[in-house]
């Protein structure tokens, strides 16, 4: 009899990472670095490194993010953004500490403080720096845009259906999956904690990557890393942004003056003494949201991704990446999205030996994209307010083909608190003002789905598209006003 | 590939229980006072007695001070986008059931509950009216 109980199925994606990360360190000879490095971002500029934070910089499982890159398939849109999941991670650390000192510089005039260890070989700063470092190697090809297919795979859903991860990002399951896996677990003890002699324990490191401490007097490191206003959020916002030629503001000094710690529902977490600063991020995370990652274009990017994975994996025998590892090449669980990165998998010439792949890939290669055939929106949908939008909604929660373009809201990452003074009451900045409401209202008012297509075949898959959205969700679409929209005749 | 099919939707049941809280109400727009903060304890609370096992669905996380349903916090936000609720401008404080929502549930969701859920479901619309402020038609 099969074993399907939560432990077995958590067990087996956890032994499907272990045989990723041997894989990933197989023939590489670890060094203790013979001290530490500056590393000199185009964003954050001259970032530094303690020796066994570079140890961890220099292993695969970070060289690893060279190759992934961190807006996935938008430099088709943007020719700029080809900037990686490595510099944002070494962003994401720099970030880290640079909040860390914030509230601790509040706590200390406040007489507070200290609240922690500023130590950068042990001690909170280390344990938080090397987290914000490692938040991000589970990502996997083309970043979102593949964990988008992989996110409604059944093993990650069992780990989503235990309240221990109920909050996580697929990538940030990963991620904790290939920390915490006994491959790396090794490797860490032997070249960090031997090596470097650094103080630091992976359990701490692991927890803090998915938004949680042992210690509730700890909780404010726990959102550094993951919260509405987190060290991730801050360098991505303002990296995307740049690399995407946009010219968005996150006031950072402003930002770090503006938060502080509280002691609330016997947890110390992070609190905002102004909410001005996080009016901010959200705007200008709705505007990437808005004019980056669901460009029309970019949409349609996923949506020719997702074709090739769908066929790779409906026919296995015929389509697969080359094998590696424990990966049979054939995405059909989340580690397999682990092993190919953006630079293999696009530069398959033979296209795995499968015609489709090979002439998807020659797009790409010819940036020969294919063109929005439909719009669904309340521009073009005739019984709009019928609510039988649902049906279509539902999909973005099904693995189903129909679904490829219809975008999901912007996430948002739990409910912030505000505390005006250190004696005041400590509010969800909700009461303040409304955050939720406000994006929710943005995304509702920018949201609108296509149906891609070859521009050879654009006018025959319209119709036929349209006849399967009205058969399967009764939306009636208005085919003049959606070809003016598409551009199609 | 093996994906998950999960058989209801959070979507579905927080439609379900707005629209029979709308009719155990009786009033013609059931419009309540609340942030997502305070959705998030009322359901979480339901949850922790146990007695409605179709809130599963809504997984709750402890990892902070409060407990946090991403999958509530999202079906709040889809359920505005697709029109079956909405929230009065300027101040927000108010969540409102559009007419749509009562189609939806009577045309596509009615046959998707068994009747030990749909009791459930009553259920829980019933004291979820115990916790909101309701507010008349504007």
């Amino acid at each position: 009899m099969t074993n399907t109980s939560p432990e077995h199925k958590h067990q087996r994606l956890r032994d499907r990472v272990n045989t990723f990360v041997d894989w990933l360190f197989e023939g590489y000879k670890g060094v203790v670095p013979k001290g530490p490095k500056v590393f000199n971002d185009a964003l954050l500029g001259n970032l530094f490194f303690a020796p066994q934070e570079v140890a961890v910089i220099d292993s695969p499982v970070l060289q690893r993010l060279r190759r992934i890159k961190q807006t996935g398939l938008v430099h088709y849109v943007y020719p700029s953004a080809t900037h990686s999941r490595f510099e944002h991670s070494l962003g994401a650390a720099a970030l880290s500490e640079r909040c860390f000192a914030a509230v601790q510089e509040r706590a200390s005039v406040e007489g507070t403080g200290p609240l922690g260890d500023a130590d950068r070989t042990k001690g909170d700063l280390a344990h938080l720096r090397m987290a914000a470092l490692l938040h991000d190697v589970g990502h996997g090809l083309c970043s979102h845009a593949s964990e988008q297919i992989y996110k409604l795979l059944s093993d990650l859903q069992d780990f989503k259906r235990d309240k221990a991860y109920a909050t996580n990002a697929p990538g940030e399951i990963l991620s904790y999956l290939i920390v915490t896996s006994p491959a790396f677990t090794n490797w860490f003890k032997k070249y960090v904690v031997e090596g470097c002699r650094a103080d630091l324990n992976l359990d701490t490191i692991s927890k803090l990557i998915l938004g949680k401490h042992n210690r509730k007097d700890k909780t404010f490191l726990a959102n550094i890393i993951s919260s509405a206003y987190d060290c991730d959020k801050l360098d991505y916002i303002a990296r995307d942004s740049y690399y995407c030629g946009l010219a968005l503001t996150v006031d950072l000094p402003r930002f770090y003056s503006m938060i502080a710690t509280a002691d609330y529902k016997d947890h110390k977490v992070l609190v905002l003494r102004n909410y001005v600063p996080l009016e901010q991020i959200l705007f200008s995370k709705m505007t990437l949201f808005g004019s980056v990652y669901h460009h029309q274009k970019v949409k349609c990017l996923d949506s020719m991704l997702r074709s090739m994975i769908g066929h790779i994996v409906d026919n296995p025998g015929q389509a697969s990446f080359p094998p590696r590892g424990g990966s049979q090449g054939s995405f059909a669980d989340a580690v397999d999205y682990l092993y190919p990165t953006d630079d293999e998998f696009f530069g398959q010439a033979n296209g795995f030996g499968d015609t489709y792949i090979k002439g998807m890939l020659t797009r790409f290669r010819n940036r020969d994209l294919f063109v929005r055939c439909v719009e669904i929106s309340r521009r073009t949908v005739k019984n709009w307010d019928s609510g039988l939008r649902q049906k279509l909604i539902d999909l973005t929660e099904l693995p189903m083909k129909l679904a490829d373009s219809i975008p999901a809201l912007p996430p948002m990452t739990g409910s912030a608190l505000i505390q005006t003074s250190r004696n005041g009451p400590i509010q969800h900045v909700e009461e303040y003002f409304p955050v939720k409401q406000w994006t929710d209202a943005y995304a509702h008012n920018k949201w609108r789905s296509y149906v891609f297509a070859p521009r050879e075949i654009a006018e025959s898959v319209r119709d036929a598209a349209i006849d399967v959205v009205q058969e399967y969700s009764k939306l009636e679409i208005d085919p003049i006003t959606s070809n003016l929209n598409c551009h199609l005749s | 590939m093996q994906a998950a099919h999960p058989a209801i939707l959070p979507d579905h049941i927080l439609t379900a229980v707005l629209t029979l809280a709308k009719r155990e109400s009786k009033t013609e727009r059931l419009a309540f006072q609340s942030y997502d903060f305070q959705l998030q304890k009322i359901f979480s609370e339901f949850q922790e007695t146990k007695k409605y096992p179709i809130l599963d669905a809504f997984v709750f996380s402890d990892n902070g001070p409060e407990p946090y349903s991403p999958a509530l916090n999202e079906s709040v936000s889809r359920l505005q986008l697709s029109g079956l609720i909405g929230r009065e401008n300027p101040d927000y404080e108010f969540v409102f059931l559009r007419p749509a929502a009562d189609r939806f549930f009577d045309e596509v969701l009615k046959q998707e509950f068994d009747d030990s859920q749909l009791q459930q479901l009553t259920e829980i619309a019933a004291e979820f009216l115990k916790r909101v402020t309701v507010s008349g038609a504007p």
